[in-house]
């Protein structure tokens, strides 16, 4: 029976599912006419498809606009109180806004190909369409049995399978009957922010350009004899570069501006997956560079190779973060949405292609495909992960057969000094660093490939007597935490070649060069880069393991200068020229901010109550500052305070106030604690930073201080709170969904970052009893010992038994046997001894609860010890006195503005290198 | 091109090497029982927070010190010292991963990651299904 439902858009969902359907089959068609070599039937199925897409991704915004919450997609990542200008978040919030997002690029990028034909068109459309048939086919949401096949944007809430056949699914009321579905749940908080409208798109165009070299390669391997294909790849290729690292440096933005990451880059595996496709970009660029005009090609394999490899890397990437088989080690969090077994058939298909393609028509050829065919059937029938292991070592097989006869290669041996054999090198060297990476993000896929081997691994591993074999058994891998051990070891010999080859190769001419007058142009560079080297190392405190990192800096210093010497010398006036060195300046900044932004973060916050960090052994107090509502405390070279807490929207905003650090002086005589001791003044001075500096010409330690001085004895203190100079507001975000999360707050200057975000702030009132006292903590002090109990230092003085003229004050009996604990009490105000009993009657304890109520704490002793002579203490805090209090960390980032400027430098370059591509490939076709 | 041939020798050479490097640096994903055997080494413990036991975090004794009761997926509950400031949505999380070492009965993490509910989860359909079918 059909039901009507009442003020549902069901026309809405079969117009979009029409609009998929038909782009579905419109890129088919596509793919088998240009491969058929129908032109006009390719292009025309082509434009349907994009007109589809186009017009799908335009009815969702009208659904979104439009709030019709019946839609899963719409009631998942909007509500009604998100503003408008989040709908482009909220449309590629979920993995479906994703898939059409990448589309979307995808295809104006194809329809700007069909725009500029040329007899590369047929195949590389063909394959751009291959790829379309796939990216659509994650939207259809067709199911077979249990096999899901796509998600659907335009499900119907009621059509979802865990709601389907629920009786409210069969009211025809049932939008306007529950309350639920008035309203929907909104994109995630995190989600809601400028970066997430800005980052993705940027990402996205990245990705959907590595598709264009990718299909010129595969169109150049159709056609072997035609070198002609390199041009526009290559082009592609810078445009990807600029893009795609413009999109990756952003999400690191957004990490830095708005996360509490600590940080711009977590080597996440997320982040690396994005970063190792244009790494790979990068490398392929300079081998089509090396190659383009050449009638004799080098290295023609690779040249064929990174490309391909760019854009398969593009689609593990997709798999690694959408599948879900990342699991928990990506901060991420992806969930798996049931099209893991898809996901993979996308990237191992292509995967297939480009290897299938390398090889020449043959036996061999034919054999690869006949294995594909045979593992497909074995991996249905049960064992998928035998079979794609098996899949890859064919793969395999085949990559090395095609090198080995299928490509030709060139007789001639390359010039020491020339820019091709240099630029080669450069190229595997990027490739061993994408590998690297590529290598510790899928930990977790390795431990799926192990598992069916676990047995096999265990037997070997206990018959050779091998603790390796043994430990993959187990497959059991996880990533490191430590970075300069996964990733820094290899990561940073492999930045600082690099960065000296693409200092030097700048200078170097293709063939040959004169090698003398190249060494001439280096000299000042070189100069440059040591001196100010000398310079860094003067001014922040590297230490001897930091070798590698100081070498890094050197060698990007050296190709900022190299590079910036070529601008000047030969670039001068000449737009045309400057597109690469300019890019390569871009490089060598970000890697040269980013390191010593890193490595020279300055965190000055540390946990100022001295009072108690002489109790606890343990206090790692290094990183985070406690600090009370209303105090001052001092926060390296600033005081801070902690002013007051607002509530705005979905923020609770903590306003700290920083204010110049003014120097203290002191006097003779006067009376300081440090550390524990107490030091007298010998002569008036101002103090420095450090204690110890002035210790030894200013102070003089007291072993025994006098009444005055242990009266008058202050905390000692490098400086006192002088004008107040700004206020930053680190916040908590209300995040229902996600739950809480910290969002930093940022100063900048042109050559420095004071970044301060909230480690723990209360968001909520404390949990109270009826009569509003909270806490209820046991310790366990001894005589001396103190602790903070809201604003009042409670010190233990000391024990003694109850003498017996007290007894009858106290309403305790003759028999009754009791100890006293003299505990003192300080707040700003008072300095009270209370004296709460510990009694024992009849070998029962009778608890003795004890307030002072002047200070708002009460107390309870639970157990006495006579041998340790400690106490057991219970300690309550009334609401009434409690002041607020956050845990911060302050810290600050020098130099870091290098990075985001040689990010734009970097994608500038990229850009006049691929505009002074365009201009003269059209002039030479012409 | 007998120049490149050596220097992608070298470079394979040398990404072999480094990645057996490196592999001594993963950690692996265990058990308590087995992270004792370990004692010292690095590791990664999975698990859910014991709701039974309280979360202690008291910024003003340690602002970077959380310390609470964890189950492994072996059944296994042990104490963890998280030297950071406690989580936000630990005690609401779904699953926790731990990496840290485990130093005389007790695990000293330095590093934690947890997935909290996510409204996004499948399950919440049916639980919405649940609240509805309730309501009507």
């Amino acid at each position: 029976m059909e039901i009507a439902y009442i003020g549902e858009w069901t026309w809405a969902a079969t117009i979009g599912r029409f609009l998929i359907a038909l782009a579905f089959a419109s890129s088919v068609v596509s793919v088998i006419s240009f491969l058929t070599q129908s032109l006009t039937l390719g292009k025309r199925a082509y434009r349907l498809h994009a007109i589809s897409t186009f017009s799908a991704i335009a009815l969702i915004f009208i659904l979104f606009g439009f709030h019709r919450y019946e839609f899963q997609y719409i009631w998942k990542h909007l509500n009604d109180d998100m503003p408008m200008r989040f709908i482009f978040s909220a449309f590629w919030g979920g993995q479906e806004g994703g898939f059409l997002l990448w589309m979307f690029w995808h295809n104006v990028l194809g329809l700007v190909l069909l725009r500029n034909p040329s007899n590369w068109t047929p195949h590389v459309m063909a394959v751009l369409a291959a790829i379309e048939v796939f990216l659509t086919s994650m939207l259809l949401g067709i199911y077979f049995g249990d096999f899901q096949l796509g998600l659907d944007p335009f499900l119907l809430l009621r059509e979802a399978p865990s709601n389907m056949g629920l009786p409210w699914s069969l009211r025809a009321d049932y939008l306007t009957a529950f309350p639920m579905f008035q309203d929907g749940q909104g994109l995630n908080p995190l989600l809601q922010n400028y970066w997430m409208t800005i980052h993705p798109p940027t990402l996205f165009l990245g990705f959907a350009s590595t598709s264009i070299p990718f299909a010129y390669a595969i169109a150049g391997l159709a056609n072997r004899s035609d070198q002609s294909w390199m041009k526009p790849a290559l082009r592609w290729s810078f445009f990807g570069v600029g893009i795609l690292g413009t999109g990756i440096l952003m999400g690191g933005a957004w990490a830095y501006e708005a996360l509490s990451f600590g940080g711009f880059w977590a080597w996440d595996p997320v982040e690396n997956s994005s970063l190792v496709p244009w790494i790979v970009l990068v490398a392929a660029a300079h081998l089509l560079l090396i190659n383009r005009n050449r009638k004799h090609p080098t290295a023609l394999f690779s040249t064929y190779y990174f490309p391909l490899l760019s854009f398969l890397l593009v689609l593990y990437s997709t798999f690694l973060t959408k599948s879900g088989v990342l699991g928990d080690t990506s901060v991420h969090s992806f969930v798996d949405s049931g099209i893991l077994s898809q996901l993979l058939v996308y990237v191992l298909s292509f995967v297939a292609l480009a290897h299938v393609m390398l090889m020449r028509k043959g036996v061999w050829r034919n054999g690869v495909l006949f294995a594909c065919v045979l593992l497909t059937i074995v991996a249905l029938k049960g064992w998928p992960v035998e079979a794609v292991s098996l899949f890859l070592i064919c793969m395999a097989v085949a990559g090395i057969r095609s090198y080995l006869k299928d490509i030709a290669r060139s007789p001639e041996e390359e010039s020491l000094w020339s820019r091709d054999f240099w630029m080669f090198v450069g190229a595997l060297l990027l490739l061993v660093s994408a590998m690297h990476i590529t290598w510790q993000t899928s930990l977790p896929v390795f431990n799926r490939f192990l598992e069916p081997w676990s047995g096999a691994l265990a037997h070997w591993g206990e018959q050779w007597n091998s603790s390796f074999l043994l430990d993959l058994s187990k497959h059991n891998l996880a990533p490191g935490t430590n970075f300069d051990q996964t990733y820094h070891l290899v990561q940073i010999p492999l930045a600082v070649l690099i960065m000296l080859i693409m200092g030097f190769a700048q200078w170097l001419r293709y063939k040959q060069s004169p090698i003398q007058k190249v060494l001439k142009s280096l000299f000042i560079p070189l100069l440059i880069s040591g001196l100010l080297t000398g310079v860094l190392i003067f001014f922040f405190p590297y230490e001897w393991h930091e070798m590698p990192r100081v070498a890094l800096l050197f060698a990007a210093l050296f190709s900022i200068a190299s590079n910036g010497n070529y601008i000047l010398h030969l670039g001068r006036g000449h737009w045309k020229r400057i597109g690469s060195p300019l890019a390569h300046v871009g490089f060598g900044l970000v890697l040269f901010g980013a390191v010593i932004s890193t490595s020279q973060k300055q965190i000055i916050s540390q946990n100022q109550i001295g009072d108690i960090s002489s109790l606890n052994e343990e206090l790692n107090n290094r990183e985070d500052l406690l600090i009370m509502e209303g105090d001052t405390l001092p926060l390296g070279p600033y005081f801070i305070s902690y002013r007051e807490k607002v509530t705005e929207g979905i923020h609770v905003k903590f306003q700290m106030d920083y204010f110049a650090k003014d120097a203290k002086s002191y006097e003779p005589k006067d009376v300081v604690y440090f550390d524990g001791m107490v030091f007298e003044a010998h002569e008036a001075h101002t103090a420095s930073s450090y204690f110890s500096d002035d210790m030894e010409d200013h102070w003089m330690f007291i072993p025994f201080p006098n009444a005055r001085q242990a009266v008058n004895a202050a905390n000692w203190k490098s400086g006192v709170p002088g004008e107040k100079l700004f206020t930053l507001e680190p916040r908590i975000q209300l995040n229902e969904q996600m739950g809480n999360a910290p969002e930093p707050d940022t100063r900048h200057w042109l050559h420095k970052d004071l970044y301060t975000h909230i480690k723990w702030g209360r968001v909520t009132p404390p949990e109270t009893d009826e009569d509003g006292w909270m806490g209820g903590r046991t310790h366990v002090v001894h005589v001396g010992d103190s602790m903070l109990v809201g604003r009042t230092l409670l010190t233990v003085d000391s024990l003694r038994v109850i003498r017996d003229e007290e007894r009858l004050d106290r309403g305790l009996l003759p028999k009754d046997l009791a100890i006293v604990a003299c505990i003192r009490l300080d707040d700003r105000d008072h300095r009270e001894t209370h004296e709460p009993l510990y009694i024992v009657r009849d070998s029962l304890i009778i608890p003795d609860l004890y307030e002072a109520s002047t200070f708002g704490v009460q107390m309870r002793i639970e157990s006495f010890d006579p041998v340790a002579e400690n106490l057991e203490l219970t300690v309550w805090e009334h609401e009434s006195v409690r002041r607020d209090f956050v845990v911060m960390q302050a810290a600050i980032f020098p130099l870091i503005n290098l990075l985001w400027l040689g990010c734009l430098l970097m994608a500038l370059g990229s850009f006049l290198a691929v505009r002074s591509r365009w201009v003269r490939d059209k002039s030479s076709v012409k | 091109m007998k120049k490149t041939h050596i220097i992608s020798l070298l470079l394979v050479a040398s990404l072999v090497g480094t990645f057996i490097a490196t592999f001594t640096s993963t950690s692996r994903s265990v058990g308590f029982v087995e992270a004792e055997k370990l004692e010292g080494a690095e590791c990664k413990i999975s698990g859910v927070l014991v709701r039974e036991e309280p979360v202690i975090y008291d910024p003003k004794i340690d602002p970077t010190m959380t310390v609470f009761h964890m189950e492994d997926a072996f059944g296994i509950i042990r104490q963890v010292r998280l030297k950071k400031a406690k989580p936000t949505g630990l005690e609401n999380s779904e699953s926790i991963d731990l990496y840290g070492t485990m130093e005389s009965g007790e695990f000293h993490a330095t590093d934690m990651l947890m997935k909290c509910p996510s409204k996004y989860n499948e399950n919440n359909h049916v639980l919405l299904s649940d609240d509805v079918e309730s309501n009507s």
